[in-house]
């Protein structure tokens, strides 16, 4: 197969690579820039491990093709602390122990981290409907929702306000 | 860094996340039968290079069954769908995958045995078996009874993926003299008890090293052919060989729980005195040994007098052979069963004599500790049911509309014991478990041990992850039995080395603990049952279509001395929600021809964040006479929620509830 220049813009750093058209984008992720915070836990697009948002919108990027992604920006788990200081939702996720196992986190914490991008102050049915695509085996979503509530509240104060725009302050 | 933290920044390293120079990528090319004679097998690595059978190690596995033992790639016949017939590898995993249809397979398909009912009189799948029974168990003591009111029912749970979000992987490496393993289990030391068996190397020559495990539930505590075959692999081309599983491959192949069948007769006399218990437990054990089939139908009706005093019981368990991947353990493996079978029939009494089903079960209750017919060992019921019936707030004209209750006894994998390491080196302690963690917050009650024995603060403690390097021996992380067995080791060894730190400064504190390098390994040993009591309500609606939604799921336990509340809450929510997921909707369902019908994880009815129960969790905090003072706890929610969800929607529908996942249309 011919392989195809990509250059994608991960958590304001650039990589560049030719890739084989059909690589995935989790696996450009994983693979070619070494993010390994980006989970793969289906082949189905049904559980939500891989979560990352691109330009804007939480996608699933094991149902998004790394040629797809070409020239666009992305931000994974590792792109939500800012020096090095974890980002509100992350600290919400510890505080309320929203995780157990660790494996679908980093997919919870960006589908919330976009949900709260569009809403600052969203519903509990809100943030179940975000949450429906990601799957977790371990908690039973109750913490998970009171994390994204908490982070929530932390984010609509107003000075906190930027820390949910997509690209960190500092890659 | 705690280890919330690292996975919240994306730092953790889960076997699939763990890269190195060199490897190769391994698939497995798999049946596309339930049952087949192999006619030809061309290419990849083969049952012709490579023939040798699993041994059976980690939870309840079956040993012995020479003629059914599961080989690591099958040959003259499959048995189940997913069999591993080759290995295929390349240096990088979407070649790996390519390769797999370079393998040519002629199979001959003959007519499978699916039904577990229908297996009893099928011709036997393996040859050199009179039947597909494999085992056939009796307990208790065969009676004479005349009591006035016989009822009788049959009832099945139906087979359950465990489902973890990370799939299993493994990387396999050898350097000319050991073999090591990175893998995501719940217990390094069953794996290579497995791996050194089926590679006939010594346990020295072979080092298994625990990844960060992302879930288990279950199906990461024994050993699986892929594990061996990235072994072989690793040691013919001296290169690390990476396997991870996929979702598809988990559900065909990775071991199912569940899939249980039951016939009970109750014998009682007016008053609502249960006076008999008849039953049969059919057990679908899959295609091969190996699995926990055999032991599963004894382990259910062992527990089937519940809570109750119950004076005769004769129970017959069998197991049987069908073509379909053996069954494993899934969170409660055989006690929500037992659980379910004993409480729907309590319930079909209380309707036959028009009593109230908390006061019935009351009635049943022991008031002094008592070993049942089938050997449960129980302590006094009665206190604890009156402590649940106001715990969980029961109202008798609730239990006619919308609301079931569920009584049980968790009987926890307490034997042989488990084993902890605990050292001070370099101003820190660090402490290892013969059972390795899989999100349960292991790392959370070591680091209050520690700091209760020690006195030291707990950011300077960390838990490590399984490493047979590291210990002489250990057990696993199952059958509800972590923070009572590993917590009890953990405590005997801070004991212990509390004695070394004064025998060797004349006293203790915690500077002289820091400032020296001390290390004890203690395996604590345990040889009898621990059981303890759960209960359980629910409360539910149903709508015009059929359709459950389960308002409130309460759960009052006894599990002794609470070591983190927010942990031990986080644990009962995430399994009343597993519960839940048996009761409604989790499946995995085969055609007659033993083709999956179940194509993603969503169809295996895992539910999402829409479901808005509302929990309420309480407990009894009496401390267990154990160095830990913990109890079971682990599997509790899985047991008492389906059977309090199914009477709930009995009384909701009127329609009797035998199965689940509960089928209303």
């Amino acid at each position: 197969m011919a392989k195809k220049d990509v250059n994608i813009t991960i958590n304001g750093k650039e990589y560049s690579s030719k890739v084989e058209p059909r690589l995935l984008l989790v696996h450009f992720i994983r693979d070619v820039a070494g993010l390994t915070g980006t989970h793969v836990g289906c082949d189905t697009s049904n559980c939500g491990a891989c979560t990352v948002v691109l330009d804007g919108k939480a996608v699933k990027s094991c149902t998004v093709l790394a040629v797809q992604a070409d020239n666009k920006r992305i931000t994974t788990v590792e792109g939500l602390a800012r020096n090095g200081k974890l980002h509100p939702v992350q600290e919400a996720f510890v505080d309320k122990h929203g995780l157990q196992c660790g494996y679908c986190t980093s997919g919870m914490l960006m589908t919330s981290f976009w949900l709260l991008q569009k809403n600052h102050n969203p519903t509990e049915k809100e943030i179940r409907e975000a949450l429906s695509g990601n799957l977790c085996r371990c908690t039973g979503y109750e913490n998970i929702v009171k994390a994204v509530k908490e982070a929530a509240k932390e984010i609509s104060a107003e000075q906190n306000k930027d820390l949910v725009r997509e690209e960190p302050i500092e890659a | 860094m705690k280890s919330e933290e690292k996975f919240v920044r994306g730092l953790g390293q889960f076997i699939d996340d763990i890269k190195f120079p060199n490897m190769l990528y391994m698939s497995v090319v798999r049946s596309d039968y339930a049952r087949a004679r192999l006619l030809k097998v061309k290419g990849g690595i083969n049952a012709k290079v490579f023939n040798h059978p699993l041994a059976a190690v980690g939870e309840g596995a079956m040993s012995g069954f020479e003629r059914a033992q599961h080989m690591v790639f099958a040959s003259e016949f499959v048995n189940y769908l997913g069999e591993p017939i080759a290995a295929v590898y390349a240096d990088d995993p979407y070649k790996s995958e390519d390769l797999i249809s370079s393998v040519e397979v002629d199979y001959d398909p003959l007519k499978p045995v699916i039904d577990p009912e229908k297996a009893l009189d099928a011709e036997p799948i393996h040859s050199g078996f009179k039947s597909n029974i494999i085992s056939e168990k009796w307990l208790g003591k065969d009676f004479k009874n005349d009591s006035p009111i016989v009822l009788e029912d049959s009832f099945r749970n139906n087979r359950i993926v465990t489902n973890p979000i990370e799939p299993r992987g493994v990387i396999a490496n050898y350097d000319g003299k050991r073999l090591t393993l990175w893998i995501g289990t719940q217990s390094v030391f069953s794996i290579r008890e497995g791996i050194c068996a089926a590679m006939d190397l010594p346990p020295e020559n072979v080092h298994i090293i625990q990844a960060d495990t992302g879930g288990a539930f279950g199906s990461k505590g024994g050993l699986y052919p892929e594990y061996v075959m990235a072994s072989y692999i690793a040691m013919k081309e001296k290169r690390p060989v990476k396997w991870i599983e996929t979702r598809r491959e988990h559900l065909m192949a990775s071991h199912p729980g569940r899939g249980a069948m039951a016939k009970m007769k109750l014998y009682a006399d007016r008053t609502g005195k249960v006076t008999g218990l008849r039953g049969e437990i059919l057990v679908d054990s899959g295609a091969y040994a190996g699995g926990t089939g055999e032991f599963s139908s004894r382990f259910i009706a062992h527990q089937l007098t519940g809570q109750y005093h119950i004076e005769q019981a004769y129970i017959r368990a069998l197991s049987v052979f069908t073509n379909k991947v053996p069954q494993g353990p899934y969170r409660g493996a055989g006690r929500p069963e037992a659980a379910f079978f004993t409480e729907r029939m309590m319930d079909m009494l209380a309707d036959e004599l028009k009593m109230d089903p908390f006061e019935l079960r009351l009635l049943n209750a022991t008031e002094q500790p008592f070993v049942s017919p089938t050997g449960l060992k129980i302590g006094a019921s009665k206190p604890f049911m009156i402590k649940a019936r106001k715990e969980l707030g029961y109202v008798p004209y609730e239990a006619t509309k919308d609301t079931g209750v569920a009584m049980f006894v968790l009987v926890p994998a307490a034997q042989p014991g488990e084993s902890a390491r605990v050292r001070s080196e370099d101003g820190r302690i660090k402490v290892w478990l013969g059972g390795n963690v899989h999100g349960q917050g292991h790392e959370d009650f070591v680091k209050k041990i520690i700091n209760e024995e020690l006195g030291v603060k707990e950011e300077l403690v960390e838990l490590e992850l399984g490493d047979t390097d590291a210990m002489e021996a250990g057990i696993g992380s199952w059958g509800s039995r972590s923070a009572m067995m590993g917590g009890s080791a953990v405590t005997v060894a801070a004991r212990k080395v509390r004695d070394q730190v004064s025998k060797k400064f004349g006293s203790y504190s915690v500077s002289k603990l820091l400032s020296g390098s001390f290390d004890v390994y203690e395996f604590f040993s345990y040889k009898d049952s621990y059981n303890s009591f759960g209960s359980n309500l629910a409360k539910v609606s149903v709508d015009s279509y059929g359709r459950i939604k389960v308002l409130e799921d309460r759960s009052y336990y006894d599990l002794g001395r609470i070591l983190n509340r927010q942990m031990v809450r986080g644990q009962i929510v995430g399994g009343n929600l597993q519960g839940i997921g048996q009761t409604l909707s989790e499946n995995i369902e085969f055609d007659d021809e033993g083709q999956l019908l179940t194509s993603s994880i969503s169809e295996a009815g895992l539910l999402t964040s829409e479901i808005t129960t509302k929990y309420t969790v309480k407990f009894d905090e009496t401390p267990s006479d154990l160095p830990s003072g913990a109890k079971g706890l682990g599997e509790a929610p899985t047991i008492g929620t389906p059977s309090a969800i199914a009477r709930a929607v009995e009384v909701y529908t009127g329609k009797r509830i035998r199965d689940t996942p509960i089928k209303l249309s």
